[in-house]
Parts: C-alpha cells; sequence; structure tokens
C-alpha cells in the first residue's frame, strides 16, 4: 500500500469523526440564521407565519421598528447594563484575584467556593435578587436602612430610576467570580522571578503593578472584557424573570424586545429585524475578539 | 521571629479572606434560610438571620397541588440528561477528530464553533420553532434537548480538543500496531484515559440544559412538560410574594448545581478557565 493511499484513508475516517457534529450544527444554527435574516426582509406574522410563499418587504422591517422609540430605548439600556456590569464585575473580580493571589493558606479553597455563583441558574439569581430587593420583605433595603444608609426602603426594581441598577446588581454577582477565576489564572502564569528582580532593583508595589502585572496581565484582561461583554449584551432570562423588561420598559434590552416582538406581540420579522440588530453588535465585538485569538495562537505557535 | 510574623500574616490573611467569602456567597444562604421561614416571619420588620422555627412548609406545600414540582423536576432532569447524552455523542467524537486529522477546512469549522457560543438565543429562536413545529416535535422533549445541544456542542468540541491535543500521540499508534481501528484506538484508549476531561465536559452541557428558560419557555407551552426554570412565571404569578415558597422553588433548582459543583469543583474551574463561553 503507498502512503498516499492509507494518508487518504485516514483522512476520510477523520470527516466520520467531525461530521455528525457538523451537520447537526449547520441544521440547527446555521440554517436558522440564513432563515432569520431572510424573515427579517419578509412579512411574517401570525398568519404567515407557517406559510411556504412569504411577500418580501424590503427594508420595511427595519424601518417600523427604528421608527419606535422601544427600541433606541432598548438599545440605551443594553449599552447601559453591559457597561456598569463590566465595570463592576472587572474592577471587584480584578481586587479579589489579586487579594486571592498574595499566598495564604485557604486562598484556592476560598476562590474556588466563591465560583459556585456562576454556575447558579439566572433565573434562580434573578427570584434571590428580587426578594433581596424587594421593598418590604428585602434584606438589603433592611441593612440600608438598619444601618442609617437610606432613610425609607427602595423600591428598587419598581423605580423607573433604579431598575436598571438592580438587575446590574444581580448579574455583577454572577461577573464576579468568572472576573476573579480567569484573571486569577493570569496572575499566576507571572513568574515571580520578575517581582524579585524588580524589587532587587528597589521598584515600588505600584511600579511593579504598573510595569508588571498590567502589561503581563493583558491577554487575560482582554479576554474577560470581551467574554463579559459578549455574555452581558445578549442577557435575556435574569431580566425577563426579574423585571420582563420593565417598569416601563426601564430594563428593557434587546434580547427581551425581540423575543417580546416575536412571541408576545406576534411580529415575527420585526422580532427577526431586532435579533439581527443585536447580533450585529455583538458580532462586531466577536470578530475582535476571534482576531485577539488568532494573535495567540500564532505567538504560542 | 520570622516564622511567627508570616503565620500571622498568613491567619489574617485566611481571616480576611473567609470574611470575603461568606459576605459574597451570602445571597446563597439567603436563599436557603428564607426558604425555612414562614411567610410571617419573613415579613416581619426586624429580619432574622436564622429562623425563629425551622418550617418545611414551604417544601412541603409544593409536592401536592396543581403547581406541585414534581413534574416539572422530572422534566428538567429528562432535558439536561438527554442534551447531555445528544452533545456527548455528537460533541466528543468531534472533538477527537479536530484533535488528531487533518481535515479540509479544519480552522473554518473551528472558528465557526468559536462564532456561535457567541450567539443570542434569541436569534435563532423563531426560525428553530418552526422546524420544530413542522416536525411535530413543540410540546416534546426532543425540542429543548436539541436546542439546549446547540450550546453544549460547541462547549464540548472546543474544550475536548484542547484536551486531546495535550495527549501522547503514541498511545494511539501503539494500539494501532496491535491492531485496533482508527475508532477502536479512540473508544479503548483515548476515552478511558480522558476520563476527567470528560466528565468536565459532561456536567457543563448538563448544566447549560439545566439551567435554560428561553428554549424551553418557547418550546413548551404545556404547563406539565416545561422545565422548572420554565414554570417560574405560573408559579410566581400562583404565589406572588409568598418568598418561602419561591425561595424553597430556588433551592430544589439550585441543588443538582451545587451538588455537581461540589463534587467536581476543581475540574469545573478548569472548564471555565479554559476560555469558554457560559451559553
Amino acid at each position: 500500500m503507498s502512503k498516499a493511499h492509507v494518508r487518504n484513508g485516514e483522512g476520510l475516517s477523520g470527516y466520520f469523526f467531525v461530521l455528525p457534529a457538523v451537520i447537526f450544527m449547520v441544521a440547527f444554527i446555521g440554517y436558522p440564521i440564513i432563515y432569520n435574516f431572510v424573515m427579517s426582509f419578509q412579512k411574517v406574522d401570525i398568519m404567515t407565519l407557517k406559510s411556504a410563499t412569504r411577500e418580501f418587504i424590503g427594508l420595511a422591517n427595519f424601518r417600523e421598528i427604528f421608527s419606535a422609540p422601544e427600541l433606541a430605548i432598548s438599545i440605551g439600556n443594553t449599552v447601559m447594563y453591559t457597561a456598569g456590569c463590566l465595570v463592576i464585575q472587572f474592577v471587584i473580580g480584578f481586587l479579589l484575584a489579586v487579594f486571592f493571589n498574595l499566598g495564604f493558606g485557604f486562598q484556592e479553597k476560598l476562590r474556588g467556593l466563591m465560583t459556585v455563583a456562576w454556575m447558579i441558574p439566572s433565573t434562580v439569581v434573578a427570584l434571590l435578587f428580587k426578594f433581596m430587593l424587594s421593598p418590604s420583605s428585602g434584606i438589603i433595603n433592611y441593612l440600608l436602612v438598619a444601618t442609617g444608609v437610606v432613610k425609607e426602603p427602595i423600591g428598587w426594581l419598581i423605580s423607573q430610576k433604579t431598575a436598571l441598577w438592580g438587575v446590574i446588581f444581580a448579574n455583577s454577582w454572577i461577573g464576579i467570580p468568572f472576573n476573579m477565576i480567569l484573571l486569577s489564572t493570569g496572575l499566576t502564569s507571572i513568574p515571580g522571578e520578575l517581582y524579585e528582580s524588580a524589587s532587587i532593583d528597589g521598584a515600588s508595589s505600584i511600579r511593579k503593578f504598573t510595569s508588571i502585572t498590567v502589561p503581563l496581565l493583558k491577554p487575560a484582561i482582554y479576554s474577560v472584557l470581551v467574554l463579559g461583554f459578549i455574555y452581558t449584551f445578549k442577557v435575556f432570562d435574569l431580566i425577563y424573570v426579574m423585571t420582563n423588561g420593565g417598569p416601563v420598559h426601564a430594563t428593557e434590552v434587546l434580547s427581551t424586545y425581540a423575543y417580546k416582538l416575536s412571541f408576545v406581540m406576534y411580529r415575527f420579522s420585526e422580532g427577526a429585524a431586532a435579533a439581527n440588530v443585536l447580533f450585529v453588535c455583538l458580532f462586531v465585538v466577536g470578530l475582535g475578539y476571534l482576531k485577539l485569538i488568532r494573535e495567540g495562537e500564532e505567538i504560542q505557535s | 521571629m520570622k516564622i511567627k510574623r508570616s503565620s500571622l500574616r498568613n491567619a489574617g490573611l485566611d481571616i480576611v479572606g473567609l470574611a470575603v467569602t461568606v459576605c459574597f456567597l451570602f445571597p446563597l444562604y439567603w436563599i436557603f434560610i428564607s426558604s425555612l421561614k414562614t411567610n410571617a416571619e419573613i415579613f416581619r420588620v426586624d429580619q432574622t438571620f436564622w429562623p425563629t422555627s425551622v418550617s418545611f412548609v414551604a417544601y412541603v406545600d409544593q409536592l401536592k397541588g396543581e403547581l406541585n414540582i414534581v413534574r416539572p423536576f422530572f422534566n428538567s432532569l429528562i432535558i439536561a440528561t438527554g442534551s447531555m447524552v445528544l452533545s456527548m455523542c455528537l460533541g466528543i467524537p468531534a472533538a477527537y477528530g479536530l484533535a488528531r486529522f487533518e481535515l479540509y477546512g479544519k480552522k473554518s469549522i473551528i472558528m465557526s464553533f468559536l462564532v456561535t457560543q457567541m450567539l443570542p438565543p434569541t436569534l435563532i429562536l423563531t426560525p428553530l420553532y418552526l422546524i420544530f413545529a413542522r416536525f411535530g416535535l413543540i410540546n416534546s422533549y426532543l425540542s429543548p434537548v436539541i436546542a439546549d445541544s446547540t450550546i453544549a456542542i460547541p462547549f464540548i468540541i472546543l474544550f475536548l480538543r484542547t484536551y486531546f491535543i495535550g495527549l501522547p500521540k503514541g498511545l494511539e499508534d501503539a494500539a494501532r500496531v496491535d491492531g485496533c481501528s482508527r475508532f477502536g484506538a479512540f473508544a479503548r484508549i483515548i476515552l478511558p484515559i480522558s476520563t476527567p476531561g470528560i466528565v468536565t465536559a459532561l456536567s457543563f452541557s448538563f448544566i447549560f440544559a439545566w439551567n435554560d428558560l428561553i428554549y424551553a419557555m418557547t418550546y413548551m407551552n404545556e404547563t406539565v412538560m416545561r422545565p422548572m426554570t420554565a414554570g417560574i412565571y405560573n408559579f410566581m404569578s400562583k404565589y406572588g410574594i409568598e418568598w418561602n415558597r419561591i425561595m424553597a422553588y430556588g433551592v430544589v433548582l439550585v441543588l443538582p448545581v451545587v451538588i455537581i459543583f461540589v463534587v467536581l469543583q476543581k475540574y469545573i474551574i478548569g472548564g471555565m478557565t479554559s476560555g469558554a463561553v457560559k451559553g
């Protein structure tokens, strides 16, 4: 048997391993994405949802959703929510990562324990924080009043002014351990000798932090920020259960708005258009991330 | 003297660390403790940090009546297990294939798996609904099982691929010399030694499906078929602000996840840091 022949056989068996998964993903992800894209240019409502032929109406769906105030509100809220969550999660996650890297007996155990928050279903986190933030029986208002920070309980999720902060607070609780763990892994990979030789040269702790820690941690910082962005920007479960986008769209985000267009108002093609807007935002940031990964792989190899 | 000081520093840091962890995980304590209170106690002006009398009424109530959680619990279990099995059957071989073979378009396949992890579920919600409707799968377990697997499969592939790449290649060559086929070598040599990686991948795919709300809620409109996450809305509209019941519901929903976490903590943290996105 010639060598080429063997390689051919080898190659083919490789496809047998990979193809079932690829076919599954093309059928249930690839095809739906294209379908959704096409649908956003058609007229699809409850009458035409299951019909075979639909009328193409150009950009009418996009014009419709962009002319209604809800889309702008949803985009604004999504951006605020994402920015708020990212800043809180990153700052607290970073501080905790540094703290749990100081070198003490329980550090790994405790750090590990905290990550459980990341695994909890968002639906449960939503119920729990809704309860804790409630004005009549919530522990957070109780503590705030007891310590004299506020005079009267605040209806965090009931008031339009504070509702978005309520959901940001809940989501940050999930995101902090994620940031902490990824940044911790980055920190432990920095060789200790670097700090030692910097100490010998008389560098201050701040100097060591800005010239050793931050630059060497850059890849980890990028990836927590981008992954955090993607995960936060497409939020659905948490907001749906906590506030369902309310009060009066105060916490409406792109995901909940697109969902409501399709499955509450049955304006399927407008829902598809709104979902595409969300997708484009994620895709742009996602592409940046893929580029980063590629660069990382090239450096590695 | 020096040893004493460093052990003092250690103890101090341990205490601070413990305090930070306790504060951070307080919500989990709170959900549990509130589920053991009566609703009257929850609404008392002075909050109690330990129930004055431990009451299981919130749990007992949920085992009976029209909205009992027995059926939703098993629905969740069936969907999560089903999705885990399906993603395992498709994902593990694909991960191996992408780790060990030279394939046409391999890089783009890997990249597109990465991209799928960024997709918002709302993007494919309606098209999947129509596909499932055409095959009569609405209100069957298969629809959330398939939809949830679209999250789990890319995760399994990306996670296990790096795991398989890390295994020495000589292993399969030796098996091949002994007359094993490519698949035989994979099944008999690679799978058994990859148990830690596979267990991590499986627990993640179970948890993705267990935690899912949007797919189950959209593709299961019959209450009896809904898993616990999707049943939350019915439950909340019935019980309103009976927080002890709602917290008990949350505890039951969270329990399997916490058990998996406690048993597999080390592996799960490894999975988190592998650059995977939560679904």
